[in-house]
């Protein structure tokens, strides 16, 4: 009797936590699966920005059709916001009550995220990878624990800038910004790294996301007597700049942000060579651009462009917005793979704060993503670079960010 | 029908109505009742919208600032401004801020009715899709009143009813998306209700009088100027009250909630409830609460084929989505859904007619 009832203790003691483990799943996961979503600007004035969430689905495809992380397949919804946070909302809420989703990843925009982040974080909701630079991601970790970025932020590319321009020329600097915290994220610390280098700016205009364009705030940008022009806004509207003001006849320096100084946005703005304006542009970037031959034979944007033809059919490769969504979906599925069988929401952000990974090979070489010890920031490097004859080039070494 | 049997079947109809809304939670998932909250918090503002439009027949394009002015009051008084360095504490109980916001948006529109009387047509038009394009930029000028473009977040202060614990009324538990369901149909049907008797009477006749005719309705004796700034005033009442619980609804509140495009929306549920009708509107609020969503294939993810949600779901897809269901049911419904309603019950009327000869 003793041999038996140590026995069945025995068993009691080993299929217990197994037994508490088991019932203890987080919503999202089953056998099979684990969902995950997020909005994106399908529609919209920022709707350039769809190709990020279409990126990062066509990895999760590519992985599901490989057997999935632990036999599970990544279920990736993503609704439409249409760049409007009342709508970010309720999708959010539909994605956690309705769908169920295991953790929201990816959602785009500053204001987005930020209308989300308060209901994420008392409910106790992964909020992976906020596709936006605002600071606050990494700088309140604390308070909102359960809220990580991704990307370089817009403090530290507002710095890098403003430390570039007086090495170029003595500058008096125009500059046209989003109002909201993205633009004044960077105008901020433009300001700041521009410091009393002698350069300073001299005129800055803002202008409203809902607005149809920016030609007036360009009209006083030039007036300003500016020579160099910053343009801290979204793709549509940072197009518009470079069309206005070649129109006037103004011949600035131009720094494009990151957000729409990618290779496609280039190419549009150029107006079919039309355009000298767009020649030397200087911005800021993580990613492979697609268009560079640099990265001809590279492994990284070999698999980009078989994945993107194979799971995303009609989508423009040399759109660099789904390298963007590639390189977050892999940092995912690194994520998810170091959660092994038993995923759970906590261990998610764990996982998310202590991440090393050197290798990611939608980034440039040497760009690391890396969290932990107090570090909440993944990405905090770049590389500045010079739009010359229809493509990037490279500008010194990558820049790290010790600030942010 | 005689007028009086048509009362009754209004009657009958509306109390139908008010049953399927007291039950409809108990047959829908938790989640769902609070999307069908948002289709009442649209009723209310399509009410009003028709008040204006479809009574009255001055057409506006800029009640989402209407909506945005009731937010703005509702999210200011319950969490404040001081954090952005206003002058108000807020601490307001939700549900007290309503009639506030509607009384501010209903002065606001008041205010408006004066100007908008030299105007008619395609003028008043677009001199209230104006308001409606200046109200976000606005907002974010005045951001030590509003906070800016960052929004006003109510998730989780104590003003809010409801975050994410269970709400006890009335002796019985909601969860919190069921509370807002109530919360926002009980208003709805009050509103609905005030909607007709406002429209039933002396007031609602000299409405449709200034509609059908103005140079009729002053020969007549109405006064144009005190009954279309009436309609302004009662319909941005409306307009507010909406969007002081659409405030509530999500939580937050920010200039880019109240869109301009929300504005062209509501013009949308009026044109397909059916101008000049209150019960077509119903499905004027259930077309704009569900139709982008379904235009991007959510849930019709069984209906539809694969291929077309997928489709949907590329850059652009749900707005072109939107726009051909929009035609579509424009040419079979050019009425709107009142209209479809107002020709059974003619048809009904003409059978009995020619029976009884």
């Amino acid at each position: 009797v003793r041999v038996v009832l140590a026995a069945l203790s025995a068993a009691l003691v080993v299929a217990l936590p197994t037994a508490l483990a088991g019932s203890a799943a987080d919503p999202g996961i089953s056998s099979s699966a684990i969902v995950i979503g997020g909005t994106s600007p399908l529609t919209g004035p920022a709707a350039s920005y769809a190709s990020v969430a279409r990126g990062a689905k066509a990895y999760f495809d590519f992985v599901n059709a490989g057997g999935g992380i632990a036999k599970r397949k990544i279920d990736y919804r993503i609704v439409d916001d249409a760049y409007n946070p009342a709508n970010t909302v309720q999708a959010v809420r539909r994605l956690v009550e309705q769908d169920k989703v295991f953790a929201v990843f990816n959602t785009l925009g500053t204001e987005a995220n930020l209308a989300i982040r308060d209901y994420l974080n008392q409910i106790k909701v992964p909020q992976l990878f906020a596709a936006s630079g605002a600071t606050t991601w990494g700088r309140d970790a604390a308070k909102y624990p359960w809220t990580i970025g991704f990307q370089p932020s817009y403090a530290a590319e507002g710095l890098v800038y403003g430390q570039y321009i007086p090495k170029a020329k003595k500058a008096k600097v125009a500059v046209l910004f989003q109002n909201d915290d993205y633009g004044k994220d960077l105008l901020a610390n433009l300001k700041l790294g521009l410091g009393r280098s002698g350069s300073k700016v001299v005129a800055a205009e803002p202008y409203q996301v809902t607005s149809t364009d920016v030609g007036s705030q360009i009209a006083k940008l030039k007036a300003s007597g500016a020579n160099v022009l910053c343009i801290f806004a979204t793709p549509t509207f940072a197009i518009q700049a470079y069309v206005f003001a070649n129109r006037l006849g103004w011949k600035p320096l131009v720094i494009n942000n990151a957000v729409s100084g990618t290779s496609n946005i280039m190419l549009l703005a150029s107006e079919g060579g039309k355009n000298k304006l767009v020649e030397g542009t200087i911005t800021t970037t993580v990613l492979k651009d697609p268009t560079d031959p640099r990265w001809n034979k590279d492994p990284g944007m070999k698999q980009y462009r078989a994945l993107l033809a194979k799971y995303a059919k009609g989508a423009n490769p040399n759109d660099v917005y789904h390298v963007y969504g590639m390189a977050v979906a892999y940092e995912t599925v690194s994520l998810f793979k170091r959660l092994g069988a038993n995923p759970t929401r906590v261990a998610l952000m764990k996982a998310a704060r202590s991440i090393s990974s050197p290798n990611n090979p939608f980034l440039l070489p040497g760009v690391l993503v890396k969290t932990g010890n107090g570090d909440n920031f993944p990405i905090q490097q770049g590389q500045l670079q010079r739009w010359t004859k229809g493509r990037f080039v490279p500008v010194g070494g990558l820049w790290a960010s010790k600030r942010n | 029908l005689t007028p009086r049997t048509q009362r009754i079947v209004g009657f009958l109809a509306f109390a139908a109505f008010v049953v399927v809304v007291a039950v409809l939670p108990s047959f829908i998932s938790d989640f769902k009742a609070r999307e069908y909250s948002y289709v009442a918090i649209y009723l209310i503002a399509l009410l009003g919208l028709n008040i204006l439009t479809g009574y009255t027949g001055q057409v506006s394009l800029g009640h989402g600032a209407f909506m945005a002015i009731g937010g703005y009051t509702t999210a200011i008084l319950m969490a404040g401004n001081e954090q952005f360095g206003g002058p108000l504490s807020g601490g307001m109980k939700d549900l007290w801020t309503l009639p506030i916001a509607g009384l501010v948006a209903g002065l606001v529109g008041l205010a408006f009715g004066f100007p908008a009387l030299r105007l008619s047509g395609l003028y008043l038009a677009l001199a209230t899709f104006a308001i409606a394009v200046a109200m976000p930029s606005t907002v974010k000028r005045f951001e030590e009143y509003s906070g800016g473009g960052q929004g006003i977040q109510l998730f989780g202060i104590p003003e809010l009813t409801g975050s994410i614990t269970n709400v006890h009324v009335l002796g019985r538990s909601l969860t919190p998306n069921d509370w807002m369901y109530y919360l926002a149909w009980s208003i709805a049907l009050v509103a609905f209700a005030g909607a007709w008797l406002i429209l039933r009477g002396r007031t609602g006749r000299a409405f449709r009088a200034v509609r059908d005719s103005e140079t009729a309705a002053v020969s007549s004796g109405v006064s144009l100027a005190r009954y279309k700034t009436l309609a302004f005033g009662i319909s941005a009442a409306y307009a507010g009250v909406a969007g002081g619980l659409f405030a509530i609804a999500s939580a937050f509140v920010n200039p880019d909630t109240f869109p301009v495009a929300l504005s062209i929306f509501l013009l949308v549920g009026i044109v397909v409830g059916g101008l000049g009708g209150l019960s077509g509107l119903v499905f004027g609020a259930i077309f704009i609460a569900f139709l982008p969503l379904w235009a991007q294939g959510q849930d019709l993810g069984s209906l539809l084929p694969d291929r077309i949600i997928e489709e949907t779901q590329k850059p652009g897809g749900p707005a072109i989505v939107y726009g051909v269901v929009l035609i579509l049911l424009m040419f079979v419904l050019p009425n709107g859904v009142g209209g479809l309603f107002r020709r059974i019950g003619q048809l009904i009327t003409n059978r009995r007619y020619s029976r009884s000869k």
